[in-house]
């Protein structure tokens, strides 16, 4: 799961023209460490949602990845 | 006194007055990323009568129909002599330039508005209770909210601390810095300073624009600015800034009773508020907006707004028409067919989606490369879906959003 949701940020980080990551820290922050906008953090749910079925912002924004983590286990 | 701050970068209205008094040039179609030049360059065309069209700095030149060289040419001018500030700021409301913002049309390519400073100022107040007010700076400046944002804050010569396209923390630092005391923005950047950590009891004033928001929204809002009154605001590029709300529900106001009128649901703007446009199409000197309200109480003068008409897709306040899209995907060669529609998204409100049908193989990093070439950021879908073939029934051009 976690390759997973590294691969979906490496996929958008890409469009954005950054660098792919190798790693995701749990501690990450999605805006301020991972340069996401709302069109990236909304692009993100969508994502994720069509590959584990469950809308991660859905009650309320998450921070870091370490949270995205905790809604899809 | 401080006219913006802008990335740690601050400009004062003394600097503003000395450096609109000396230039010698200005841009008619000015794209820049740089705040401060473009609300300068702005102010420039304004004290000199000059037309001046407010573009995107992503914009590009055939998306306006309009020809790359006129974009960042620099045009002559005489230099001017306004001895204060409060002057200038005078000129620049009594302006007879004609302001060119380009918007959403309902049938392909962005249409022009042109509107005068008498129909953009409208809804701006002065006086003494709007002296000393700080505003966070959170809209695109190009577009009609963002120019009502700086000329209320003009206009009482406030301070604007830039905190568009900033970070959480960022914001964050810049309000309690700053001591910001007014935010305008749209519902998806107060999403984004979700959730509730700290309160900040600087800012009195918080405003809604641009999008449908949430009760929810509303409520963490209040609870990270616990000393602000928060109020709605509906705004369009054609009109200008037209209704505020009054608790939680929008009214029209007196002035303009007689000039709207509302059927079928819909909101019918009279020809004397709007900017001029070439293919606004009226009704009896009507303007159909195209924007649904649902009534509140029986005496119909108060109301919320439930929905759009027409097929724009308001993505997190940014008004995109999925016919220009489609056209953009049409001129790809790999792409047979394609249908953009919205679906619905926690972050945005809606999120820009396109289903394709390819002739020959392309990759999805391929074609947003592609697209990127030809449209705004804003107008490029976030998700694609390669089908064998359209469903139009199910999800195609009557289902969009």
């Amino acid at each position: 799961m976690e390759e997973k949701v590294l691969e979906i940020i490496n996929q958008i980080r890409k469009n954005n023209n950054l660098d792919g990551l190798s790693n995701l820290n749990k501690t990450d922050n999605l805006r301020d460490d991972l340069g996401f906008t709302s069109f990236d953090l909304a692009e993100l749910t969508v994502k994720i949602e069509d590959i584990f079925n469950i809308d991660i912002f859905e009650d309320g924004l998450v921070n870091t990845v370490g949270e995205i983590f905790q809604k899809l286990s | 006194m401080l006219f913006l701050v802008d990335q740690n970068k601050s400009f004062t209205y003394i600097n503003l007055l000395d450096e609109v008094n000396k230039e010698t040039f200005y841009y008619p179609y000015f794209r820049t990323d740089n705040i401060y030049s473009f609300f300068k360059n702005f102010i420039i065309a304004l004290t000199r009568d000059l037309t001046i069209v407010l573009i995107d700095e992503d914009i590009k030149s055939s998306e306006l129909s309009i020809d790359e060289t006129l974009i960042n040419q620099i045009k002559k001018i005489e230099s001017v002599s306004f001895e204060s500030i409060d002057s200038l700021i005078d000129k620049v409301f009594n302006s007879n330039s004609d302001i060119i913002i380009y918007t959403s049309g309902t049938t392909g390519q962005p249409k022009k508005v042109v509107h005068k400073l008498s129909s953009l100022a409208r809804s701006v107040r002065n006086g003494d209770s709007y002296n000393n007010q700080v505003w966070g700076f959170a809209y695109n400046p190009t577009h009609m909210a963002g120019t009502q944002v700086f000329l209320q804050a003009l206009r009482n010569k406030n301070t604007l601390i830039n905190i568009f396209k900033l970070t959480r923390k960022e914001i964050y630092d810049s309000i309690e810095n700053f001591q910001i005391s007014h935010i305008s923005a749209t519902p998806t950047f107060y999403r984004l300073l979700l959730p509730f950590e700290s309160e900040f009891s600087s800012v009195i004033r918080i405003t809604f624009g641009g999008e449908k928001s949430d009760v929810k929204l509303h409520q963490t809002i209040a609870s990270i600015f616990p000393n602000a009154k928060i109020n709605n605001i509906y705004a369009s590029t054609e009109a200008g800034t037209i209704f505020a709300t009054k608790g939680e529900y929008f009214y029209i106001p007196d002035y303009i009773k007689e000039k709207v009128i509302i059927k079928d649901n819909e909101i019918l703007l009279h020809m004397s508020l709007l900017g001029k446009a070439d293919n606004i199409k009226l009704d009896e000197d009507f303007y159909h907006t195209g924007d649904l309200i649902e009534w509140f109480n029986n005496d119909k003068t108060l109301f919320k707004f439930k929905g759009r008409k027409n097929e724009l897709i308001n993505i997190g306040g940014y008004k995109v028409n999925p016919n220009e899209v489609e056209e953009a995907l049409s001129t790809i060669p790999q792409i047979n067919q394609s249908v953009v529609y919205g679906k619905s998204n926690s972050v945005l409100g809606t999120i820009l989606c396109a289903d394709i049908v390819l002739n020959n193989q392309i990759t999805e990093d391929e074609l947003r490369m592609e697209l990127s070439k030809i449209l705004q950021n804003y107008k490029i879908p976030r998700r694609f879906k390669f089908v064998e073939k359209l469903e139009l029934t199910r999800t195609g051009k009557t289902k969009r959003l």
